[in-house]
């Protein structure tokens, strides 16, 4: 059986920053990245967008080659169809996950994490002394690794969390379903994300089409099945892009889930942590989960990295990890997700007499801080959704 | 147990020695493989092996709360 400091179980941007963040912090240490999937960033679940902000803390984006797309709008879609145009700016990038996620693989591997594909967790159980042995299987047969910290960043199908005693399970009301196809052919600002609302179209999420390309973008939406009408996400999707974009030819098709609760109540035990999707670290507003899971990826390869050297992997000093989330982001997604609850009172009538308020504000004096004094004055209905904002 | 042990933690809804008179099955034909129904199955009753999405026939309750949200309509109830 062989041994190692720590393991990292998932490489995806949370799993990838971790592995890298651990093995920079202490360079002595062995760090060993797993990914179950024979190739790093295989398959895409994601609408592949990400803010400016949050990407350049991690990388530098400007002529990447794992980024697709530079974005400069946003536009709204009410349910009626109104378009609101609402920034004009360095807003994000619509990123190719499959290079990206690579390349932070690489970029841990070159730091000297070991990488290792095509490998699965497939259970694990705590030694006498502390340790955690993991079960693994792969390509090279079953084997079992001896390890002092594991690091869950197994996504939102996380068994690590599980295996480790944490309750990851997720409420009926916050698994957004979600379906896209890549479209070729469609008449599209390629500058500017497209977001809808209405009951019709995503009932409990939104319909989105994030640019890649000139006329190519990745289109899709997520519902909440509790409040849709028996259609499946997919089904909804078809509906739309029929409206939408009838004749498009689809390319690409990916379906997956978007938790949009918030973080787990306990993200650590004993010589386990657990990180991104994994530990439900999504903004539940917008199911945005890319920065945030390369956030809670650098707090927790830290943590572990810091927990060896210190030969104390207890609960109670990883408690700090979770601390130190709730801190940099988690208190905000609590903040987020009510105002999420709030925003599920309205309903398309009020999101159509929203956008006519905002399109009267002449389109250079469109801030967001205006558009929400505006909004605020015109439709009371808002005042409670933003006083959650405050609670 | 090398799997792990958490039952415990879920209350069922059932009685003891009571069966459910359905269980959830996946049409791995249809499956994507997404993972998004295993968070939602409260007993943790799904897990992937190999990739391969499993309903264990033991501990599914028959509670229907995967069969919904799956984005590709892959889960269906069958009679225990």
């Amino acid at each position: 059986m062989r041994d190692t400091d720590v393991l990292v179980i998932g490489a995806g941007p949370a799993g990838a920053v971790a592995a890298q963040e651990a093995k920079r912090a202490a360079p002595t240490l062995d760090v060993v990245l797993l990914e179950r999937d024979g190739a790093v960033g295989t398959p895409v679940r994601c609408a592949e967008g990400v803010g400016d902000a949050g990407l350049r803390e991690f990388a530098n984006p400007v002529g990447a080659p794992w980024v697709a797309r530079k974005i400069r709008r946003v536009i709204f879609l009410a349910p009626d169809d109104s378009e609101v145009k609402v920034a004009e700016r360095d807003v994000g990038w619509i990123l190719d996950r499959t290079r990206f996620d690579a390349f932070l693989a690489e970029r841990a591997s070159a730091d000297g994490v070991e990488v290792l594909v095509g490998t699965e967790a497939a259970g694990m159980n705590r030694l006498a002394d502390g340790r955690w042995e993991v079960r693994l299987r792969g390509a090279l047969g079953d084997e079992s690794v001896r390890v002092r910290m594991v690091i869950g960043a197994d996504g939102v199908e996380a068994m690590v969390g599980r295996w480790a005693g944490l309750d990851t399970r997720v409420p009926a009301r916050d698994m957004e379903s979600c379906a896209q196809y890549v479209l070729r052919g469609i008449d599209i600002d390629p500058d500017a994300i497209y977001l809808q609302f209405g009951r019709a179209i995503a009932p409990g999420g939104y319909a989105w089409v994030f640019p890649r390309a000139p006329g190519i973008a990745n289109v899709g939406l997520g519902i909440v099945a509790l409040k849709a009408d028996g259609r499946n996400a997919r089904e909804y999707l078809d509906d739309w892009i029929a409206r939408r974009y009838p004749g498009a030819e689809q390319t690409g098709y990916t379906v997956g889930g978007v938790i949009t609760h918030t973080t787990i109540t306990q993200t650590y035990t004993d010589g386990v942590l657990v990180a991104g999707d994994a530990a439900h670290m999504i903004n539940p507003l917008s199911g945005g989960g890319i920065v945030n899971a390369m956030k809670a990826g650098r707090l927790a390869g830290r943590a572990a990295a810091a927990a060896v050297c210190a030969a104390d992997t207890s609960a109670r000093r990883l408690s700090a990890y979770h601390a130190e989330w709730m801190r940099l982001l988690g208190d905000d997604h609590l903040k987020y997700y009510r105002i999420k609850q709030a925003l599920e009172e309205l309903d398309d009538d009020f999101f159509n007499s929203l956008a006519r308020t905002v399109n009267a504000i002449p389109g250079d004096k469109r801030t967001l801080g205006r558009i929400f004094a505006h909004a605020l004055v015109r439709h009371p209905q808002l005042i409670p959704v933003a006083a959650k904002f405050f609670l | 147990m090398l799997d792990g042990s958490y039952v415990g933690r879920y209350r069922s809804p059932m009685r003891r020695g009571e069966t459910p008179s359905e269980i959830a099955v996946v049409d791995l034909r249809v499956c994507d493989r997404c993972g998004l129904c295993l968070p939602l199955c409260p007993p943790e009753a799904i897990h992937l092996n190999l990739s391969d999405l499993v309903v264990d026939r033991s501990t599914c309750t028959g509670c229907r709360k995967c069969i919904a949200p799956c984005p590709v309509g892959a889960l269906t109830m069958v009679a225990a």
